[in-house]
């Protein structure tokens, strides 16, 4: 058959389904479930029996709905609806393949709420359950029949958020754990997935899901694209290497949560690559016969194929390593996901040729669903009775539990695909596409790939070898009670239809192939006709079952070199695992946003803190600077150094002070070593009383040599100013200790006649009197007085002088308000400002000076600027006064 | 456009009502607070109910105007309500009637009730003045008047960190507005006195100089009230500081005025046609992305909620601001429906915190173990809330992404993406795991009275607002494409500035 026809016969075939049929059956099949768990937590509160009736009735219409897509379908293709709701609207499309993922979806669903209603009766918060269960099959059964990205976006999105409480509903830490990591691999896989969608309309997509433009776009966003739907995608489909959450997540839910996630769930993510394989890049059915616009969707294909290898390959070798079933089942769920892939992944590779790996990898997604459901459904009921879930703790559970194990039987050739169940057929296409890929472009590459595959099956064997030998055959490897018998009705119900259908998918190929997939297939352009080929030549063909045989051959050859050697409780280094680098991934995120704040605050503070700095500096700076200023007008005009006067009585007096406080500390510490001489104790009241009087004493007498002292200095500032006295002062201190010995000893001495009550008055004014006479403190600091202080002194009157002299403003104005020349005005504005100058600068300057604590150094300090301050003044006032007769003679001139 | 426009006297009683109640408030409150709180009440609403109308005529194509005041011949104050001021009209007054009802249970034990009451109401007028200012000077007014008199309610708790706060908002507002003013001024010589128009008022001949010095004044004195980065400061510390329904209103409404501000500047003053021929947007772009993540990832380690929620509201509303500077229809769309749809989830947020600090005494992440079981409604809203921050679908948050997105890769910025989907999953790490810590963590149950296992949920006066602001989060995203949802005012606006 060449291509041009094959193309015109599809491109007819499209034309007929182009338009699509409007019909509310997907609508109503969203909102049933919805509705139903809205009235799951106001009926369960009172009657938990109606709300299971509710929640399995809610279920079994919902099929049934689903069901009631198979007539329309058959019929027109394409049946649709529209929902102006969000942006725009939202529309759903269903066609054979939708409405496929949308029945197996509810048929599951009915079998796992079926198996819940017993399992959760050692959970708690089954409103919450149930609520969530119907959300989840709402938002599923959304994704599954949207017509358009954004509303698949909408329902995938729903999906993964609500299936979060299905992950933690146990609330145990392990629960928590994994479903935080769920979450985030989920939202990130949201995000990747809302970029990819973006980058469809970049290539000229309008947000349907139909073929994007060929040629439009450049190839780079094509692949971002491309890569970022898949990852999206991918992420809920447990692909590798985005898998990590899977083997977490899905064993800590309850095992019909557990069942839905992976036998459903995920299925949602295969779905969405299945579209954006066979969907978005693909050419126009018209466009066909072109080659080249093949390309693009081959070398997509090739990826995913090898992805899927990858994934299968991973799975299975993982799964292998477990001892908890639901985790072995989980890690069966990656490697299952894997064969789906590369079943799509080969179809794109194969173009118009690809029918084998559509129906191959759509047919294990049923199977998946069937036979995992089946298995967590079995597993769930032992850990029902059992509590417990080691395979290497458990066995010979097949005479406890008789009908579980046959389901568990059925269920396990199911998926290591033994013939007449039905995951032979699908790994049989599968097979048979990967073989097709290898001899469409003879790549040896995938040669290699399907020795993998192959080794896969029988890694799957094995695994299951092992899950039913250990869990199932043998001998107990522990008591059970009287408990563990087979598991409730309602549960075996649940798993026994699902064993069911296991059989007749498995039977009967024909069902999905002819009834699903050709129409299907057909409506694309591609030869449906292979899978007829199949159906003919292939099924139960000697090679496909010696294919199989070789499998278990491996299968059991693993087993047994496996238990014989140890070699399923390997485990590899850390960093060999995705996860741990994940892990660090995230971390290493949290940590720069940490870094970031800490790095970002302590520059804010930094920055404040170096403003308010150059603020205050800038204040000091001003003061400073206004004080130079003062101090260059000062020298170069005069000085009229008031300050100076009292900063040195402040200083002395703070110097007495400190001398008059040491020594009456010293006679209080002299007086109780004395006591103490004497054999007297501190404590004795006596003691005291002497102590306290000898305290009163030196105290007295201090106060007044200080009083005496304070005197002088005034004295002497009020006579003659203190000009160069401070450094007299500091030299004469030692001087004034002399006089600590004789109040000491005066005061020891009448201290025990003034305890008994004698006045001692007397004899004290005689001692102060004594050493005032012996100090001679005047003497001490008079020299001090030298001749340019004197002057300096006198710069006041000078000052005060001056300005009586001048002739005031308003005299010169009245004087001569029009007739004053050009000079006499200079000289009148001069004689104003000398005016203000010297009455600037004789004002005691006070301002400025700033509250110090007095220590050592400041008090150094000023008396040296002190120092300095004087010894300039006899310059200043020769200036003055050079000035001053400068400006006497240019008024006399004037 | 003044011609195809509908004389209209309700623009006037938009701003006027609320400056009247706030007139009011002191003497009705000496009656009695309950008389105060519904006059008030009646007030607030009667503005949301008049701006609503107005935002429901201008979507059936209308436009309204009003001349308030001639100041000189060159220069008359002026209101005019297009699309774009009719959609932040309705925004800030549905919000503020919310706010203040959620006032009334929020600030029940508060002292200075009458001032605060009494500023709010001012500022709702002042707002909604700036919504519908018609011509800059008018903007100026309105803008300078909110700007300055939002003041007392920042430092309203009169704690010493409020006061600092209020010093830091103040100086960083006077300083926008000088900027704002010089720009409002150079406009002025080089354009007149002119109605805000869709193309711009502004010719290329003025010369690029004056163009740019212009365009820099109003982006960096906007900026400042939009919370661009480098000018971002006072955000942070003016949220924690303000009572929680103010800072609802400061978060939803007032920092969207500066990106309300960038809008007109860029789309009435400029026009698309001369910023593109001077390439400057993208150096906004460029400004608004680093925006966007940066406070994003400083806001993961904020500890106290509301501060939090402070950098949340600077990362979100830069979005505004990109949108706008890719000049290209369907961002600006996205622009102008993100202004409505963050004010009404950030909102909500702002509202739950306040409610954690009330109820719960509450006011960091780490203390909230567990609040779910304790306050089961306004953990929910919250949960809501930040999901729709996050851009989950069909929540409001989702729409004006997609919109962006949309308009990023119109515009062929497919590498911006990052920025939008970044500042998301940002938003997802710091605001989800306090979502998680409200319903998966056990609470830890100290002493202290206050904190009790279950039953703190809010009294119905706080909670109806918040449940209100959760609706409309829902309802905006759900029924983003109805006739006369913010989408449809958007593209109304976006229609006349792309003509």
């Amino acid at each position: 058959m060449d291509g041009a026809h094959v193309a015109a016969e599809a491109a007819h075939a499209a034309g007929e389904v182009a338009h699509l049929v409007a019909s509310p059956l997907p609508v109503l099949l969203v909102l049933l479930p919805l509705l139903g768990a809205a009235l799951v937590r106001p009926v369960g509160k009172r009657w938990p029996g109606a709300r299971n009736a509710l929640v399995v009735a809610t279920t079994a219409l919902t099929l049934l709905g689903a069901a009631g897509l198979i007539p329309l379908v058959g019929e027109h293709h394409r049946v649709g609806a529209v929902v102006p709701l969000m942006i725009g609207e939202l529309t759903f499309t269903v066609d054979s393949f939708s409405m496929l993922f949308a029945l197996f979806t509810s048929f599951v669903w009915l079998a796992a709420t079926l198996h819940s209603l017993d399992y959760l009766k050692h959970e708690k918060k089954h409103d919450r359950y149930h609520t969530t269960s119907l959300i989840v099959l709402a938002a599923n059964l959304g994704v599954v029949l949207a017509g358009d990205l954004i509303t698949l976006y909408l329902f995938f999105e729903a999906l993964g958020l609500v299936a979060f409480l299905l992950v933690i509903h146990t609330e145990t830490d392990d629960a928590k754990k994994a479903s935080v990591k769920y979450f985030w691999m989920t939202v990130t896989g949201g995000f990747a997935l809302l970029g990819g969608i973006f980058l469809t309309f970049a290539l000229g997509g309008s947000g349907a899901i139909e073929p994007l433009p060929a040629g439009h776009g450049d190839e780079v966003i094509r692949w971002a694209a491309a890569i970022l739907l898949i990852l999206g995608f991918g992420v809920k489909a447990g692909m590798v290497p985005v898998h990590v959450w899977l083997p977490d997540a899905h064993p800590v839910a309850p095992a019909p949560a557990s069942a839905l996630l992976s036998g459903v769930m995920i299925k949602a993510g295969a779905y969405g690559i299945f579209r954006v394989m066979t969907g978005l890049f693909r050419p126009e059915v018209a466009e066909h016969v072109e080659e080249h616009l093949w390309h693009f969707s081959e070398q997509l294909g090739l990826a995913v194929l090898w992805i899927g290898i990858a994934t299968m390959f991973i799975g299975v070798f993982l799964a292998l390593q477990q001892s908890n079933a639901k985790r072995m089942l989980a890690y069966h769920s990656v490697s299952q996901m894997g064969f789906i892939l590369a079943g799509i992944g080969a179809a794109g590779y194969l173009s118009t040729h690809g029918a084998m790996g559509v129906a191959g990898g759509l047919y294990h997604v049923v199977n998946h669903a069937l036979f995992k459901a089946c298995l967590f459904l079995g597993v769930g009921a032992v850990y029902y009775r059992v509590h417990s879930l080691d395979l290497y703790k458990t066995g010979g559970l097949w005479k406890k539990m008789p009908i579980t194990f046959v389901f568990m039987c059925i269920a396990a050739a199911g998926i290591t695909g033994v013939p007449l169940f039905n995951g032979f057929v699908s790994k049989c296409l599968i097979h048979h596409a990967i073989v097709e890929a290898w001899e469409h472009h003879g790549l040896a590459s995938l040669g290699i790939a399907e020795k993998i595959y192959i080794v896969t099956c029988g890694g799957t064997a094995c695994s299951f070898i092992k899950l039913i030998g250990l869990m199932f055959l043998g001998k107990p490897k522990m008591e059970y009670g009287p408990e563990v018998t087979d598991a409730p009705p309602r549960m075996l119900v649940g798993m026994g239809v699902l064993a069911s259908a296991i059989v007749v998918l498995g039977w009967f190929p024909q069902l999905l192939l002819k009834g699903v997939f050709q129409p299907g297939l057909h409506t694309w352009g591609i030869h449906g006709d292979l899978l007829d080929h199949y159906l003919e030549h292939y099924f139960l063909s000697a090679s496909d079952l010696m294919s199989v045989v070789i499998a278990f051959a491996l299968g059991f050859t693993f087993f047994f070199v496996g238990m014989k050697f140890h070699l399923f409780h390997l485990h590899a280094p850390q960093y060999f695992s995705i996860d741990w680098w994940y892990r660090r991934l995230a971390r290493g995120l949290l940590r720069t946003c940490v870094l970031a704040d800490e790095t970002y605050e302590a520059t804010r503070r930094g920055t404040s803190r170096f403003l308010r700095r150059t603020v205050s500096e800038y204040h000091g700076a001003v003061i400073r600077l206004s004080r130079r200023r003062r101090l260059i007008v000062a020298t170069a005009l005069t000085g009229a150094p008031a300050a100076r006067d009292q900063h040195f009585m402040q200083h002395a007096y703070v110097t007495l002070e400190r001398e008059r406080q040491d020594c009456v500390r010293q006679a209080v510490a002299e007086a109780l070593a004395h006591m103490r001489d004497e054999g007297r104790s501190a404590e004795d009241a006596q003691t005291i009383e002497i102590v306290e009087s000898v305290r009163d004493i030196a105290d007295y007498m201090a106060q007044r040599l200080m009083n005496e002292r304070m005197g002088v200095l005034g004295d002497l500032a009020r006579t003659d100013g203190l000009g160069g006295a401070g450094a007299l002062f500091d030299d004469a201190l030692p001087r004034l200790r002399e006089a600590r010995g004789p109040i000491v000893r005066t005061a020891i001495e009448l201290a025990p006649r003034r305890s008994v009550g004698d006045n001692v008055t007397r004899e004290t004014a005689a001692a102060i009197n004594a050493i005032l006479g012996k100090e001679r403190f005047d003497q001490l600091i008079a020299p001090a007085l030298t001749a340019p202080q004197q002057i300096a002194g006198r710069v006041l009157e000078t000052g005060t002088s001056v300005k009586q002299v001048l002739p005031s403003h308003h005299a010169i104005a009245s004087a001569g308000a029009g007739g004053l020349t050009r000079l006499e005005r200079a000289a009148a504005w001069s004689v104003e400002m000398l005016a203000i100058v010297v009455d600037a600068l004789t004002r005691e300057r006070t301002g400025g000076i700033t509250q110090r604590p007095v220590d050592e150094e400041t008090v150094r300090a000023t008396r040296l600027r002190i120092q300095r301050y004087a010894r300039d003044i006899g310059l200043n006032v020769a200036i003055l006064l050079l000035v001053l007769l400068v400006f006497i003679a240019a008024l006399a001139a004037g | 456009m003044t011609t195809d426009a509908t004389g209209s006297i309700l623009p006037l009683f938009a701003f006027l009502i609320p400056i009247v109640a706030a007139v009011c408030t002191v003497p009705l409150q000496r009656i009695s607070a309950r008389v105060r709180d519904y006059s008030l009440l009646a007030c607030g609403a009667a503005v949301a109910v008049l701006a609503v109308w107005l935002a429901a005529g201008v979507a059936e194509g209308g436009v309204y105007e009003t001349f308030i005041l001639q100041l000189t011949p060159d220069i008359w104050m002026y209101l005019r309500v297009d699309a774009a001021g009719a959609l932040f009209g309705a925004t800030v007054a549905v919000l503020w009637v919310l706010a203040l009802v959620y006032s009334w249970g929020y600030m029940a034990e508060g002292h200075r009730l009458g001032r605060y009451y009494s500023f709010f109401m001012l500022c709702l007028g002042w707002t909604m003045g700036v919504a519908y200012s018609g011509n800059l000077l008018t903007f100026l007014i309105f803008y300078e008047l909110f700007s300055i008199l939002t003041y007392p309610l920042v430092v309203h708790e009169q704690t010493p960190e409020a006061m600092a706060a209020g010093t830091k908002y103040i100086i960083y507002i006077l300083i926008g507005g000088s900027l704002v003013l010089l720009a409002i001024v150079l406009t002025f010589f080089a354009a007149g006195q002119q109605t805000l128009t869709d193309g711009g008022i502004l010719s290329a001949e003025i010369g690029h100089g004056r163009l740019f010095a212009i365009f820099w004044c109003f982006i960096a004195g906007l900026g400042v009230k939009a919370a661009i980065v480098p000018l971002h400061g006072w955000v942070p510390d003016a949220h924690p500081a303000a009572p929680a329904p103010f800072s609802a209103v400061l978060s939803g409404v007032m920092v969207a005025a500066g990106s309300f501000g960038i809008i007109r500047v860029v789309f009435q003053v400029f026009g698309v046609e001369i910023l593109r021929e001077m390439g400057v947007a993208v150096m906004v772009t460029w400004l608004a992305g680093i925006t966007v993540l940066f406070a994003a990832v400083l806001a993961v380690n904020q500890d106290n909620l509301k501060r939090r929620l402070a950098y949340s509201t600077i990362s979100q509303m830069a979005y505004v601001v990109l949108g706008v500077s890719l000049l290209g229809p369907e961002g600006t769309i996205g622009a102008l429906v993100h202004i409505t749809n963050h004010a009404f989830m950030k909102g909500a947020l702002f509202l739950c915190a306040g409610l954690f600090i009330r109820r719960l005494g509450v006011h960091r992440v780490s203390q909230l173990d567990g609040a779910a079981r304790r306050m089961p409604v306004t953990a929910a809203a919250f949960a809501l809330a930040a999901l729709g921050m996050i851009g989950t679908p069909p929540l409001s948050g989702f729409v004006s992404k997609w919109y962006l997105g949309l308009g990023m890769l119109e515009t062929e910025h497919p590498l911006l993406l990052v920025v939008l989907l970044g500042g998301a999953l940002m938003a997802a790490i710091y605001l989800l795991p306090i979502v998680y810590r409200m319903y998966f963590r056990e609470p830890v149950l100290t002493s202290d009275d206050r904190i009790t296992a279950e039953g703190r949920e809010a009294p119905a006066s706080m909670l109806v607002p918040l449940v209100v602001i959760s609706v409309l989060t829902a309802a905006l995203g759900l029924a983003a494409s109805l006739h006369g949802m913010p989408v449809w005012l958007a593209r109304i606006a976006v229609e006349g500035f792309f003509r």
